[in-house]
């Protein structure tokens, strides 16, 4: 089979995944009186809920994996994502900053304006970025495992700045703020997050296919990638913005999602390959794919005290892939073929 | 033309570089020989233009080349790493193909292939190949970027390649110097490079210690005082001399 072909095949493969989770999770329910699953049409309330859910899962999932994509060939570590790195949780940190400080400027009896403060939230995120960049070179050279170590204590730092932000918050903003922290896709997603999402998303993704090729040097490293060319400098702070960007505004819509834009890339590259032309929008389908079915199943898992959170359930299964590439042998090596 | 001016270099506080001049005309193959550490690999560096000297110049056809963008200094002079560092997961035929994305080479990756022997190693995974393997294909990459009349630095194009991969690695490289380019590289065969070099550069510590043709570098005496071992000269070649007991 020639490699355009079995890119098609691969392409209609990702999407085929796609357009089945979003009809499991427009389709399928669950009886809140017996717990067994229901399968059919909903009635249109119900339906344009769940079409909201929808709208929000492919948009996050999508800005997740594309922002994974990116990370992952720029810092040219496999392990790289969002979450990983600590973007998610400096975008957490900066949206929370965000809904806090009108509270604390004009006292306790403010009400929770949410987590919908995009440009703190790419500060946030593309700050920690830049920290853990620094912070993961090891004599003027990227070292995957420093940087990995890097994005966990900086990730950790942040969360705790955010949880002692959210102590010093009322009682009620802070419960809804708890909940968005464990990952939701919402049913009725905010105006203005799911149309950041989307327009950060488009210009990404347009800016992202145009640099393809260039993405396909810069894996390469910098003075490769410099004699064939590619200036990875400048290409490498365009597109980190752009990734901080998507990532913050995916934890703008559904708060931070574990291990998705870790999963998706690399689920594109064992369907498609290393190429980057193919790679960038494949990618964001995947993130969708998986958001979208995640959504679906937590739909039937319920421990007594409501469906499980997505970002739970995220976690539960990117957990153990990310542990098992980190064992790789291959990965270790520098190989990143799935 | 390639011309080096007292150039120097430094990372950071180490001198690595100290006051280099040479000149390689067109058409002439120039072999960097020298110690390990001895500033090989710099020099290549500072000759594809990837960094700049800290003292003097490096000049390309008269301009100097760590100041041409990378996009324009990729028409006129291709680099090739000791090791390459790709991260992806490719086939041979697309690593190739990167050397066009903004190269201005004449030749197609489908008659590289067939140049240096690797058409039977066209779809298989760059990361599978052998390290002799991964070294052609490198060196093919180059040569896809490479137009005529341009400029080649190579760090140790021959490691790994066995003596017939080796001939024909350098057969490439002379048909470009007969077609007006330049040919700089590393290389740790003394034989070899007796018989590939028009000139031969010998580094010690970062000084230039000999430059000409290799007639006039390759003595037993200048040898040994850069490599601190001693050599003889044996039917008109160089050989080793192991310490007895050795």
């Amino acid at each position: 089979m020639s490699a355009g072909r079995s890119t098609g095949w691969a392409l209609i493969a990702l999407g085929g995944a796609l357009c089945a989770g979003i009809g499991a999770r427009l389709l399928l329910g669950r009886d809140p009186s017996t717990g067994n699953w229901i399968v059919g049409v909903p009635e249109a309330e119900i339906a344009l809920l769940r079409f909201g859910a929808v709208q929000s899962g492919v948009a996050a999932g999508a800005a997740l994996g594309l922002s994974g994509l990116l990370l992952q060939a720029l810092l040219r570590n496999p392990l790289a994502s969002p979450f990983i790195l600590g973007l998610s949780a400096g975008a957490g940190l900066g949206a929370t900053l965000a809904a806090w400080l009108p509270i604390a400027a004009a006292g306790a009896a403010a009400a929770f304006v949410g987590p919908d403060a995009l440009l703190p939230g790419t500060i946030g995120a593309v700050g920690v970025l830049l920290l853990v960049f620094l912070l993961g070179r090891r004599g003027g050279v990227l070292d995957p495992l420093t940087l990995v170590l890097a994005g966990t204590v900086v990730a950790s730092m942040c969360g705790a700045i955010t949880l002692l932000v959210q102590s010093m918050m009322p009682p009620t903003s802070r419960g809804e703020l708890w909940s968005w922290f464990m990952g939701q896709v919402p049913e009725l997603p905010r105006t203005i997050p799911f149309w950041n999402t989307v327009a950060m998303l488009v210009i990404v993704l347009l800016v992202a296919s145009w640099k393809a090729r260039a993405l396909d040097v810069a894996s390469a490293g910098d003075d490769e990638a410099a004699s064939l060319g590619v200036a990875v400098g400048p290409l490498r702070l365009g597109l980190f913005i752009g990734a901080g960007a998507l990532a913050a505004a995916s934890v703008a819509l559904c708060g931070p999602i574990a291990f998705v834009g870790f999963m998706a890339p690399h689920l594109a590259r064992a369907l498609l390959g290393g190429l980057h032309g193919a790679l960038v929008p494949a990618s964001a389908v995947a993130g969708a794919a998986i958001l979208v079915w995640s959504d679906a199943i937590r739909q039937g898992i319920d421990f007594g005290s409501g469906r499980l959170p997505i970002g739970v359930l995220t976690a539960l299964v990117g957990g153990p892939v990310f542990l098992l590439m980190l064992r790789s042998a291959r990965l270790r090596r520098g190989d990143w073929s799935c | 033309m390639l011309t080096i001016r007292n150039a120097s270099f430094a990372y950071s506080q180490r001198r690595v570089l100290h006051s280099v001049t040479m000149q390689v005309e067109v058409g002439r193959t120039c072999l960097l020989i020298g110690r390990n550490g001895c500033g090989k690999s710099s020099l290549l560096r500072l000759a594809a233009g990837l960094r700049a000297p800290t003292d003097g110049s490096v000049q390309w056809c008269g301009r100097e080349t760590s100041a041409i963008a990378p996009a324009q200094r990729a028409r006129c002079v291709a680099w090739v790493a000791q090791r390459s560092m790709l991260a992806i997961d490719v086939t041979v035929r697309d690593v190739i193909e990167l050397g066009a994305v903004h190269g201005a080479a004449s030749v197609s990756a489908e008659e590289l292939l067939h140049e240096l022997a690797l058409e039977p190693l066209a779809s298989r995974r760059f990361h599978e190949l052998s390290g002799g393997e991964q070294q052609r294909c490198i060196v093919a990459r180059a040569l896809r970027q490479h137009p005529d009349g341009g400029l080649l630095a190579l760090d140790e194009p021959l490691a790994n390649l066995d003596p017939a991969e080796a001939v024909r690695v350098i057969q490439a490289l002379r048909r470009r110097c007969r077609k007006g380019g330049v040919v700089i590289a590393a290389v740790h065969d003394l034989a070899l490079a007796d018989q590939w070099a028009d000139d031969i550069a010998l580094l010690d510590g970062g000084r230039l210690l000999a430059f000409g043709p290799s007639t006039s570098v390759l003595q037993p005496s200048t040898l040994s005082s850069a490599f601190g071992c001693e050599f003889l000269a044996r039917s008109g070649s160089l050989a080793l001399q192991l310490p007895r007991g050795a």
